[in-house]
């Protein structure tokens, strides 16, 4: 597929200390940095207002940047238009141009860069190949649905063959079914035009399915950068280790215990040990008993059969059905705690859910259990890969 | 089968809401009729007729004649194409030049646009007669300021009589006609150029328009029925042109119009002495030419 896009194309982006104050003196985004490769699929995530928006509309030069450095292939980019950064945006709400059938909208950007007639052709209809929407080219956009125009922004997008190819929000606008298709539809095009994409979402599914690696941002301030792995299995601190996962991870303020080389937590009234691993990493940050965040992931979450000191007990609240698996509330001392547990791994009595009030007694793996200082809300453990 | 009980009583339905409809329209609608349908037909049936101050009633049925006396008349002749030289002229002019200020003042700040917005429409809001009066002053061949200003800066030697003059009469009128006409369409533009999706704009720069093609290729054509609107009544004013003319020259020194014509031909005492049919032919004509040029503007925007 590269050929046929003509040009080869290699642009890395980097963003040194870029920060954004808007005329009303809010500071958007603070000290971002973030090194993109050539042909990354990069995505900023976070919630509302965080300043996903602002980051990628200063690497479009739709916004100043207030301080620091954005770099295209090593060039200075701060000052340069955007007609001549060449690169690609697709906005939330689509912005095709109303007034212009779906080839014009897509021939625009060419026809301002004066490509010839039959190579615009060539290319519109190429991309409209891609994007089954062939059968529209004639069409305005008025007369198309939410699904059609977003591939026709795309489209728009994919002929220029941008150094760097901007979205934001591209999905949001679309009902559940349709963006779970046009989020595989996003992976696929990936791979046939290859090129350096920055994306921005506030859902962390897509985050997850699309990035090569992801940007957590909250508040202006960027939390963690990592693959998707890496933020999953180590998220940097208690708000990116909140935010990824569905559902949410649990959290619990505990007790660390370091005892010689052993160390152990003390939750609600349940006494665990941590894994040799775990030991082995808190030993080398030289961290003693103290007062921790603990948290662990739903799934992380075992039953056990009867009680025991290394065990948590408590009465079920709701228990949701989700078809192969079973979200259970469980209340444990004031605490609402939520299971993810597997069908398979119930018993028959139980396998349409259990029922309100039961008691039930649970632990926690003692390997996936993460421990986050309770004053800094940074992780304890030191990151594999930071 | 079983829908028809549902779309008989919706129809039912329908029947009583368009009845109350109409109700509700009735107080204007019989003004409209009253006021604006009858007068017009009464005009075009008058326009057949030999009706003046001396008949009784609608006068005598004389067919077509007023309509073919009207191209033998050179005074009608005369006006017809002054009118047109003031459309062909105002239109573009009005059209461009607010466009030109709206594109510049539409982006500054609240205070200063309301400025400008205040400048530019306080020649609509105060009256015509006084803005008149006040031009007839600076017009003037002895004591005027126009003069006054050109002689000291030696550009003429003698004074210009302005609005005496008919190489310079009708362009006299045509600039005050251009002053009171641009209030409006600047401040329709301006809030048409707010009202410019943003996006879109953004959308063309990151496509890579210049400032330039992304005023002709996306603002231009998001503002096209701003434009048809301004086309239309600033047509219509410039073919209705009277006020100035009755203050200004009384239809003198080159500056009659059909408007003007019809007035005088219906209410001044000449020789034809009120002839009421013959206006009314001159009205008729006026109302198609500004009916078809409208249509044509209509039907050009809509190709766009
Ligand atoms: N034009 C502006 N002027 C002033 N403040 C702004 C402007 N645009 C955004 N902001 C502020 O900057 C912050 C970041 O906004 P931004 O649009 O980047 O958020 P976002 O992460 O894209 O959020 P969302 O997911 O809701 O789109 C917000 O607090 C917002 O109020
Ligand atoms: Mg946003």
């Amino acid at each position: 597929m590269h050929g046929s896009y003509g040009r080869v194309i290699m642009a890395t982006v980097s963003l040194k200390g870029i920060k954004k104050i808007y005329d009303n003196k809010v500071t958007a985004v603070h000290d971002f940095n973030l090194e993109i490769a050539d042909k990354e699929f990069i995505v900023l995530v976070g919630p509302s207002g965080c300043g996903k928006s602002t980051t990628l509309r200063m690497v479009a030069g739709l916004e100043d940047i207030s301080e620091g450095d954005l770099l295209i292939d090593g060039k200075r980019m701060n000052d340069v238009e955007p007609k001549d950064r060449d690169i690609a945006m697709v906005f939330q709400n689509y912005a095709l141009y109303p007034h212009m059938t779906v080839y014009e909208n897509m021939a625009f950007a060419l026809k301002l860069r004066k490509v010839p007639k039959e190579e615009i052709d060539k290319k519109v209809r190429e991309a409209a190949e891609i994007l089954d929407i062939t059968q529209y080219l004639e069409r305005k956009p008025k007369a198309l649905s939410g699904g059609q125009r977003q591939r026709v922004a795309i489209g728009r997008a994919i002929v220029r063959s941008p150094r760097v190819f901007l979205m934001d929000e591209p999905l949001s606008n679309l009902d559940a079914k349709l963006r779970n298709q046009m989020r595989a539809e996003i992976i696929k095009l990936r791979q046939r035009i290859d090129t350096t994409f920055i994306y921005v979402t506030h859902d962390q599914t897509e985050a997850m399915t699309l990035g090569d690696r992801i940007v957590i941002m909250k508040d202006g301030y960027i939390q963690q950068i990592g693959t998707p792995q890496q933020v999953f299995d180590h998220p940097a601190n208690i708000f990116v280790a909140g935010f990824i996962g569905m559902p949410q991870m649990n959290f619990f303020d505990a007790q660390l215990i370091a005892d010689g080389g052993h160390y152990s937590v003390k939750v609600l009234d349940a006494t665990m040990e941590l894994a040799p691993e775990i030991e082995a990493k808190l030993k080398a940050a030289g961290v003693g008993s103290k007062a921790v965040t603990l948290g662990i992931r739903p799934e992380h979450i075992s039953f056990s059969g009867e009680n025991g000191p290394h065990c948590l007990t408590g009465k079920v609240d709701v228990s949701e059905m989700m078809g192969s698996e079973i979200h259970l509330h469980v209340t444990a001392g004031d605490r609402d705690v939520v299971l993810r547990v597997p069908t398979t791994e119930l018993s028959a009595e139980h396998k349409a859910g259990i029922s309100y009030g039961t008691e039930v007694h649970f632990t926690f793996r003692r390997d996936l259990i993460h421990l986050f200082d309770p004053e800094t809300e940074q992780n304890l453990l030191p990151l594999e890969n930071a | 089968m079983a829908k028809q009980p549902k779309s008989a009583m919706s129809r039912a339905l329908v029947r009583r809401e368009t009845i109350s409809g109409y109700l509700f329209l009735l107080p204007s609608l019989i003004f409209f009729v009253g006021f604006v349908i009858i007068p017009m037909v009464i005009c075009i049936v008058n326009s057949l007729t030999d009706a003046n101050m001396n008949t009784q009633g609608l006068g005598n049925f004389v067919g077509l004649k007023n309509f073919i006396d009207l191209w033998k008349d050179d005074t009608f002749l005369e006006a017809l194409k002054n009118t047109f030289v003031i459309v062909i002229v105002s239109v573009p002019t009005v059209c461009a030049f607010s466009l030109w200020v709206s594109s510049a003042i539409y982006k500054l700040n609240g205070k200063l646009l309301s400025a400008f917005r205040c400048i530019f429409y306080l020649p609509v809001v105060t009256g015509s007669v006084a803005v008149t009066v006040v031009w007839k002053w600076m017009y003037d061949n002895y004591t005027g300021v126009f003069n006054y200003v050109l002689k000291s800066t030696g550009l003429i030697e003698k004074n210009i009589n302005w609005l005496g003059d008919s190489k310079y009469a009708l362009w006299c009128i045509i600039l005050i006609l251009f002053t009171t006409s641009v209030g409006q369409p600047i401040v329709l533009y301006v809030s048409a150029l707010g009202n410019v999706d943003q996006s879109l704009v953004e959308a063309a720069q990151v496509d890579g328009a210049t400032n330039f093609q992304v005023f002709w290729k996306v603002k231009w054509p998001q503002m096209m029925p701003t434009t048809l609107y301004i086309l239309v009544i600033t047509t219509i004013n410039s073919f209705q042109c009277f006020a100035l003319i009755q203050l200004l020259t009384s239809g003198g020194s080159g500056t009659n119009t059909v408007m003007y014509y019809i007035y005088y031909t219906a209410f001044k005492l000449t020789e034809k002495a009120g002839h009421f049919g013959y206006a009314n032919a001159m009205g008729v004509i006026l109302a198609i030419f500004i009916g078809l040029l409208s249509a044509l503007q209509f039907k050009l925007a809509k190709e766009k």
